[in-house]
């Protein structure tokens, strides 16, 4: 059984005509992923398969049997979460995130937990405490991130789907970098009780999957209102499989042609057009439009993440939980000590940066001002959705890195620019792979970024389908 | 310049991280860099925009102040308080908050 071809569909066949049990199936995927991670440190850590708490026995959901990775900044109660830091190196859980609970009552399995850059900040998992995750398509190469390690765990068929998180591109970048389908749902679709807070006005846990449709059906099972997150929307769910297979002849799709300037690969753009083509000849009319603030918001991002990040991460004292310096005498001297041995360096600028943005003096010009260019950029959108369903573009413009090939700050946050805004508008996102380039031998993948309207992800996971079709 | 190693060193003061001497000279140039270019915001017009604290609509999303059960197995302070790295019977242990003068 090749592992790597398992879909959600396919487990529900082969449990249903008695090839396997869900037992058994768990038990190959653990044997597998420990054999399979070190060469890719997809998984921070593997559950045993004695493990009797992470194979579920709810019967008959919607999701039994199937074997998950889990991004290791999201809650499942009583194991170890890391958030990818020393500082929450020896973190036991004392909740599931409803995510999980959701996953859970539907018959999910947990293979593991899997890497991602510190804290959820960074584009490769080069941040990460525990090493970068590498690309199944080239080892030289970065998964991306910083949900890396659960796109790499997904595209090695070391887990069927994985779940993510994204803020700026998070669940995208990795997805485009390593060939598979990442979705970040409309801000409020899914719950994020249970997830680590990097910036909680732009947060999303979403699916990473090898086909639409399995991430259609995952965004079935976590979406939702939940009381435990005042930031859920109480907005229906609608059944996000049924949209797939539709006809998408007269859908009026934008193109902005700040997502096709400088910066882009040429052979990306190239790729990325012929997808556009296609859906062309699928009868869908393209236009150029302009998302005239795409300059600034890199800028923008680089205000309000950092901002939120220095209140979120302002719980990290080394007193309730995490790691706790034995270094220091006064009560003062923990704080300083813990959060200066806990941290790693990209965690500790942001950090500054937010301090610094937030401080007296400076709120004005930097917070606020971000905050305003960021009611800009959710206008440019709505006069976009006014003529047009959804705007089409490149995940990233560049194939996956090689380890260590970005090196500077700056470099790292340009390559969020057409991802950015989508978590800056609140809106659905999805990558969906779209061609490969050959480049040191290998065909390293290319993503095709759909964004729709708010709670529009019926509309994203359609043109995804067609896109996915017509490879 | 767009940052002091001075302004550097108070942020980390009010962040409550104890930076190396070579932390604060790195952090004085990176963060001197990432400022200067989200300086470009300048050039925006953003007068008579609202600024946009959050992306959803929802106002004042209240529930009842009632205890719920939940799925928590945690009975007792001894089990809340034992991820604490420093505890005691269940408390969370602290060093002392106020120093003797001297």
């Amino acid at each position: 059984m090749d592992l790597k071809k398992l879909t959600i569909k396919s487990i529900q066949e082969g449990l249903a005509k008695k090839e396997y049990s869900a037992e058994e199936l768990y038990e190959k995927f653990i044997d597998f992923s420990s054999k399979q991670n070190p060469k890719l440190n997809a998984y921070i850590s593997i559950f045993s398969s004695d493990d009797k708490s992470a194979l579920s026995s709810a019967a008959g959901g919607n999701l039994e049997g199937v074997p998950c990775a889990i991004k290791d900044n999201i809650l499942i109660k009583n194991t170890i979460t890391t958030a990818g830091s020393k500082m929450l190196k020896n973190y036991r859980a004392s909740f599931n995130a409803t995510v999980i609970k959701k996953l859970i009552a539907e018959g999910t399995s947990f293979v593991g937990k899997t890497n991602l850059d510190e804290f959820a900040m960074g584009t490769t998992t080069e941040n990460s405490a525990f090493g970068p995750t590498l690309n199944p398509h080239d080892l030289k190469r970065v998964a991306g991130g910083s949900s890396g390690g659960s796109a790499a765990a997904v595209a090695s068929g070391m887990a069927i789907f994985g779940l993510g998180s994204d803020t700026g591109g998070s669940i995208r970048a990795p997805a485009s970098f390593c060939g598979v389908v990442g979705l970040k749902p409309t801000y409020g679709r899914v719950s994020r009780y249970g997830l680590i807070a990097m910036a909680s006005s732009l947060d999303q846990i979403g699916p990473i999957t090898k086909n639409v449709e399995d991430a259609a059906i995952v965004m079935n099972v976590i979406s939702g209102h939940d009381p435990m997150d005042s930031t859920a929307s109480p907005r229906e769910v609608p059944d996000y499989t049924k949209v797939l297979g539709r006809s998408i002849k007269g859908m009026k799709i934008a193109i902005p042609k700040e997502f096709f300037g400088q910066g882009l690969n040429p052979d990306v753009a190239n790729i990325v057009e012929k997808a556009i083509a296609g859906l062309q000849s699928q009868g869908a009319h393209v236009d150029y439009v302009s998302l005239p603030f795409t300059d600034y918001s890199i800028a923008v991002y680089y205000i309000i993440v950092p901002s939120e990040v220095s209140a979120n991460l302002a719980r990290f004292d080394g007193i309730r939980y995490g790691h706790s310096s034995k270094e220091g005498k006064t009560l003062f001297d923990v704080y300083l000590n813990s959060r200066e041995e806990g941290f790693g360096p990209e965690v500790k600028r942001r950090i500054m940066l937010g301090t610094y943005t937030l401080s007296s003096g400076y709120y004005d010009a930097y917070y606020l001002k971000a905050q305003k260019v960021r009611t800009l950029i959710k206008q440019s959108f709505d006069k976009i959705y006014e003529k047009f369903d959804v705007i089409v573009g490149p995940t990233m413009p560049m194939i996956a890195p090689k380890v260590g090939e970005l090196s500077d700050p700056l470099s790292f946050y340009m390559a969020d620019i057409y991802t950015a805004q989508a978590n800056l508008a609140g809106l659905p996102a999805i990558s969906v792979p779209c061609g490969t380039i050959l480049a040191d031998n290998s065909q390293m993948p290319v993503g095709l970024q759909i964004i729709g309207k708010h709670f529009d992800e019926e509309t994203i996971l359609k043109v995804a389908y067609v896109a996915e079709s017509n490879r | 310049m767009a940052i002091t190693k001075k302004e550097v060193e108070h942020i980390a003061n009010l962040a409550r991280i104890k930076l190396s001497e070579k932390e604060v000279e790195k952090l004085t140039e990176d963060l001197g860099d990432i400022l200067n270019y989200i300086n470009k915001l300048k050039e925006i017009k953003t007068d008579n925009i609202e600024p946009t604290a959050q992306i959803t609509g929802l106002e004042n999303i209240f529930r009842q102040d009632l205890p719920v059960k939940t799925d928590s197995q945690i009975k007792t302070a001894a089990e809340m308080t034992q991820a604490a790295p420093r505890n005691e019977n269940g408390y969370v242990k602290v060093k002392q908050v106020f120093e003797e003068n001297e």
